[in-house]
């Protein structure tokens, strides 16, 4: 399991700078980052190497802060690099409700991160075939 | 005990009501005939053909006329007052935003006579003089800081006079000094709490012991959940500058409706449409007409606030009549699509929501001539769990509410914690931007 940080914001502009700032002035470097838009307000969604100290950094700041858990898969940088990870997946017969990638290393490594109904199951399907999900992407 | 002991008034405070009935009867017909020295009242007066020695006793009451806020405009700065200038010690003014304000007048008597209902009001919640008060409201012209401020000292509390404002300092005053006793409105005792939660304080550590909350609405609601934040009891206060500020009604420990203290205002309750009484026990317009104020009496004054007197006898056993929470001002009443709605009744359902953190705003809006109602509401810190879907579930439940209470449906939408600007004095929930 990893920890994916999510922060509420209305819809406004200014948002994502504040929360870029904030992060960047604490030495936080983002990895990935997503937008689940809601109209007037949404939540963002970043992936990063501390989420607990990226947590109280924005906390710090103000802004209204969630942990939440996710699985994180290492996979190739590579044309059908996530084809592996993706049967893996529907063999086991499990429904994501969020996913996206980010590149770690261009050509050599990428991350992938799915949040579903039952993580666990997720994680024990992509383990029993040997796609290990990582716990730090320190 | 001497007369001059008698700190909060309690010849008064424990007259029966027949005692309560002759001591008003000769009161107000002094208060008459001082009211008639006023240029404006003698005018006023002279043109309706009346006497002030026609007033014998309170039943002669509906014979006077209504003084409304525009009169009270018309006669400004100082067409009602009553004295030399050298008998006024000081004066307020309303908090009105619109036009010229209403100017207040008083003599070293009127002030030591609204300190002893003051003091009274602070005494039947419990409070003694081994209590710590932090006074939370703006001082000057503002009438809630200084009438809470001079009654307070009367009783003897230990006074701290921290004005409005200044969060972080509040809160180390009530930490430092043991403070027991708060007077702040409802609106500012939740930015407290909010700013200490945000911080990752806890209210209770604080432990205040009586909060006394007014001059401006709230629901029941909104009492239940400061109480449970801090784990105070909130008292009600209810006043108007016009009537001095605070000090005209208070709950006592029984917190079932609000003494009016009837020695020092004469009561009615009437239609706003018909200017008629109401029957006993029914809501109405509340008019009040000073009786112990000698620089600038008024007769019959038109509070606009609605209320009714609470039922049967206090089991305190005190005479004054109590009176209901203000169902609201017949002034802030909203009419949206035609429907008229208290912004009270709004706040009655937002309140039950634990995931506001408390700071809500109004919003009305007109789009192809249809007016829209918004209301605009902070998360609490506490409530976000990451989810988009939590939110929406919760902003659909509020507004089915909402729609349930009003009749037609209102659009809700949440905002970040600190993003309403903080209120530190009267919160202005109601934004009106129809044109």
């Amino acid at each position: 399991m990893y920890s994916e940080v999510r922060v509420f914001s209305e819809n406004k502009p200014g948002k994502l700078s504040r929360l870029s700032k904030a992060l960047g002035s604490a030495g936080i470097d983002i990895l990935a980052l997503e937008i689940a838009d809601e109209g007037k307000f949404g939540v963002f969604k970043i992936l990063v190497a501390d989420p607990a100290k990226a947590r109280d950094v924005l906390e710090e700041a103000g802004m209204t802060v969630a942990l939440n858990q996710v699985a994180v898969f290492q996979i190739p940088d590579e044309p059908g690099g996530l084809t592996k990870l993706a049967q893996t997946l529907e063999d086991a017969g499990v429904n994501l409700t969020d996913a996206y990638g980010c590149i770690l290393e261009r050509g050599k490594q990428a991350v992938f991160v799915v949040k579903g109904e039952n993580l666990e199951t997720i994680e024990n399907a992509a383990q029993g075939q040997g796609i290990k999900p990582i716990s730090s992407l320190g | 005990m001497s007369v001059n002991q008698d700190r909060t008034g309690r010849r008064y405070e424990l007259m029966s009501r027949d005692e309560l009935t002759a001591f008003q009867n000769d009161a107000l017909c002094q208060s008459v005939r001082q009211a008639a020295k006023s240029s404006y009242y003698a005018q006023r007066f002279r043109s309706l053909g009346l006497d002030a020695a026609d007033i014998k006793s309170i039943e002669d009451v509906r014979k006077l006329p209504l003084t409304s806020k525009d009169d009270l405009r018309l006669s400004y700065p100082a067409g009602m007052l009553t004295v030399d200038p050298e008998q006024v010690v000081r004066m307020h003014t309303s908090s009105g935003t619109t036009g010229k304000p209403t100017a207040i007048f008083h003599t070293q008597a009127d002030i030591d006579c609204w300190a002893e209902l003051m003091a009274r009001c602070l005494s039947i919640t419990g409070a003694t003089n081994r209590d710590v008060f932090q006074n939370m409201t703006g001082y000057g012209l503002f009438t809630g800081g200084l009438g809470l401020h001079y009654g307070a000292e009367r009783l003897g509390m230990w006074v701290i006079p921290a004005g409005a404002g200044n969060t972080a300092r509040q809160i180390m005053l009530i930490r430092d000094f043991g403070v027991t006793c708060i007077h702040a409105t409802p609106s500012y005792a939740m930015h407290v709490a909010e700013r200490m939660l945000i911080d990752g304080d806890d209210p209770k550590s604080l432990k205040i012991q009586r909060a006394f909350l007014g001059a401006e609405p709230y629901t029941e609601e909104m009492r239940l959940k400061l109480q449970d934040l801090y784990g105070f009891k909130a008292f009600n206060s209810y006043g108007l500058s016009e009537m001095n500020g605070p000090g005209v009604a208070f709950e006592c420990e029984q917190r079932n409706g609000m003494h009016i203290w009837e020695d020092a205002f004469l009561v009615e309750i009437i239609d706003p449409e018909t200017l008629e009484p109401v029957a006993d026990g029914q809501t109405g317009e509340m008019v009040l007409t000073t009786l112990r104020r000698t620089a600038m009496p008024i007769v019959r004054y038109r509070t606009r606030d609605l209320t009714h007197f609470v039922q049967g006898e206090c089991q305190c056993g005190r005479a004054h009549r109590r009176i209901a929470r203000m169902v609201g001002r017949s002034d802030d009443m909203l009419i949206v699509r035609g429907v008229n709605v208290f912004p009270s009744q709004i706040e009655e359902v937002i309140m039950k929501h634990t995931w506001v953190g408390g700071n809500y705003v109004i919003h009305l809006t007109r789009a192809a001539s249809l007016d829209q109602m918004t209301v605009k509401a902070e998360i609490a810190k506490s409530a976000f769990d990451g989810s988009v879907e939590t939110i929406r579930g919760l902003v659909n439940e509020l507004s089915r509410q909402l729609r349930e209470q009003v009749g037609f449906s209102v659009t809700v939408e949440v905002l970040e914690p600190g993003s309403l600007p903080a209120s530190e004095g009267k919160a202005k929930r109601v934004i009106d931007e129809r044109g």
